[in-house]
């Protein structure tokens, strides 16, 4: 299958699983990959109707379906996170990002679930 | 010197933040745009209670509170009986909690915490304050502080001026980074102040101004350095106008904003300069400026008479040093300006 392929099969299980679980209309818009400048690569999935609540109840479960989306996309997922559309609680994408060196610093200085008011982080795996 | 420092908006950031520096003299944050919206993006709008909060911890650790509340546009709002009853109630709300200082950039603002309140008044950039005749009509209106335009940051006449002028405080934004004499600046405020206040809100689909502000900088370099921003090793040039000090950031990250605060504190920095320029961040891995090689520019800039067309100063510094983030096989590399596509 090509990347592109792939992108629509994980997005479509993912919707579905969400779905499923929280009992509510979610969308996954869009899901793109990304590779910045910096070094970082990875991949954002845009949503709608997904509220921080739902990830607050039901994070042990999105952590799992998404680690297994990220997985299936051959992205290592050592830091998952979901981006809020600030002073909301609404869920405007969930993300996977291998961090670069110097992107790791700026999340690797806190150490809590916030870093930034408009980011919950689901994962983050520490370096050595 | 008074270090005015970003801060996110919420508990954890501001410990965050606290605890990785001591030369905070301030920290500064949005309200809440229920109220007066303000001129820039914000990652938070912290309601009365976790304002509260966040000052009583800002104040234990010795470190003053400022909320920045510089809408540019309110859309008349300010100026109904509901608007004026509302916005007098928050005043007043923050007053209670022990705010030290209100930025605001509608004189009627200025005016009505000068009359009503006993936090400082602070007069925002995005009051334009250019001119000596400027700076005193907000002094007279009742300004504690006047934070001047940065597009005066390198004409030391006017600085001076100004300075004469008043008795009121001055303080001066460092690293805003915006495009010198740039003509998207009154509608990209009053977008973000519509976009970051009380209703309605704009459902736009892309922020031109933004995107229009990137694509000149890449498409002409030299924008880069005509930039007013001002180096930490420069900070000595402007004691004798100030010993305060602004570092723009409120959207970064602690790491970034502690790094800036690293940087103007200690007066040096060391590294690219786009780590610190806060307005153009997401160009920070395209241009490679080496802070070093702009030692010395400030004296030129001392005696610049903004005719840029016959000078071409900033526009030989910037083809001399920046560099441009590339890839080649063995991965990530800097290439000159001029060989990477640009337009110059």
């Amino acid at each position: 299958m090509t990347i592109t392929q792939d992108m629509l099969k994980a997005r479509g299980a993912l919707e579905n699983k969400l779905r499923e679980l929280l009992g509510i209309p979610v969308f996954l818009i869009e899901m793109d990959a990304f590779a910045l400048p910096c070094g970082c690569g990875g991949i954002t999935i845009n949503t709608r109707g997904l509220q921080l609540d739902d990830l607050e109840v039901f994070e042990e479960h999105i952590l799992k379906y998404f680690t297994e989306t990220v997985t299936s996309l051959e992205i290592d997922p050592s830091f998952l996170f979901v981006r809020l559309i600030p002073g909301t609680s609404e869920i405007a994408s969930i993300n996977a990002r291998m961090l670069c060196s110097n992107c790791y610093m700026d999340f690797a200085r806190g150490s809590g679930k916030r870093p930034r008011p408009d980011i919950y982080i689901l994962r983050f795996d520490s370096r050595e | 010197m008074k270090l005015y420092v970003p801060h996110v908006g919420h508990l954890e950031g501001l410990e965050d933040l606290l605890s990785g520096s001591d030369d905070i003299y301030a920290v500064y944050m949005a309200g809440s745009p229920d109220y007066i919206g303000t001129g820039r993006t914000n990652l938070s709008a912290p309601k009365l209670e976790e304002i509260a909060i966040q000052t009583e911890y800002a104040h234990d650790k010795g470190v003053k509170m400022e909320i920045i509340l510089n809408s540019s546009c309110m859309g008349g709002q300010q100026l109904t009986p509901e608007g004026y009853r509302t916005i007098d109630w928050y005043f007043d709300k923050l007053n209670g909690i022990g705010i030290d200082s209100i930025t605001v950039a509608d004189p009627l603002f200025v005016e009505m915490l000068a009359k009503d309140y006993d936090m400082d008044v602070v007069v925002s950039v995005l009051s334009f304050v250019d001119s000596p005749q400027k700076a005193e009509f907000y002094e007279q209106l009742g300004a504690t502080t006047i934070v001047i335009d940065p597009a005066v940051n390198r004409q030391f006449d006017k600085l001076e001026s100004i300075r004469d002028a008043v008795s009121c405080d001055l303080k001066l934004l460092v690293n805003e980074a915006c495009l010198y004499q740039c003509p998207f600046r009154y509608a990209h405020f009053n977008f973000f102040s519509h976009a970051n206040g009380p209703g309605p809100k704009p459902n736009v689909l892309d922020d031109y101004y933004y995107f229009k502000c990137l694509s000149l900088r890449i498409n002409d370099p030299q924008q880069l350095i005509k930039s007013p921003w001002i180096r930490p090793e420069d900070l000595k040039e402007y004691r004798h106008i100030t010993d305060t000090f602004k570092i723009g950031g409120r959207t970064q990250f602690v790491n970034w904003i502690l790094n800036a605060v690293d940087a103007y504190a200690n007066e040096s920095y060391e590294g690219n300069l786009m780590d610190l320029l806060d307005s153009i961040k997401d160009l920070k891995d395209h241009f490679f400026i080496p802070n070093s090689e702009l030692s010395g520019a400030i004296e030129q800039w001392k005696r610049c008479d903004k005719v840029c067309h016959k000078c071409g100063y900033c526009k030989r510094l910037a083809e001399k040093i920046i560099r441009v983030y590339s890839q080649d096989e063995d991965g990530r590399c800097m290439v000159p300006l001029g060989s990477s596509g640009d337009r110059t």
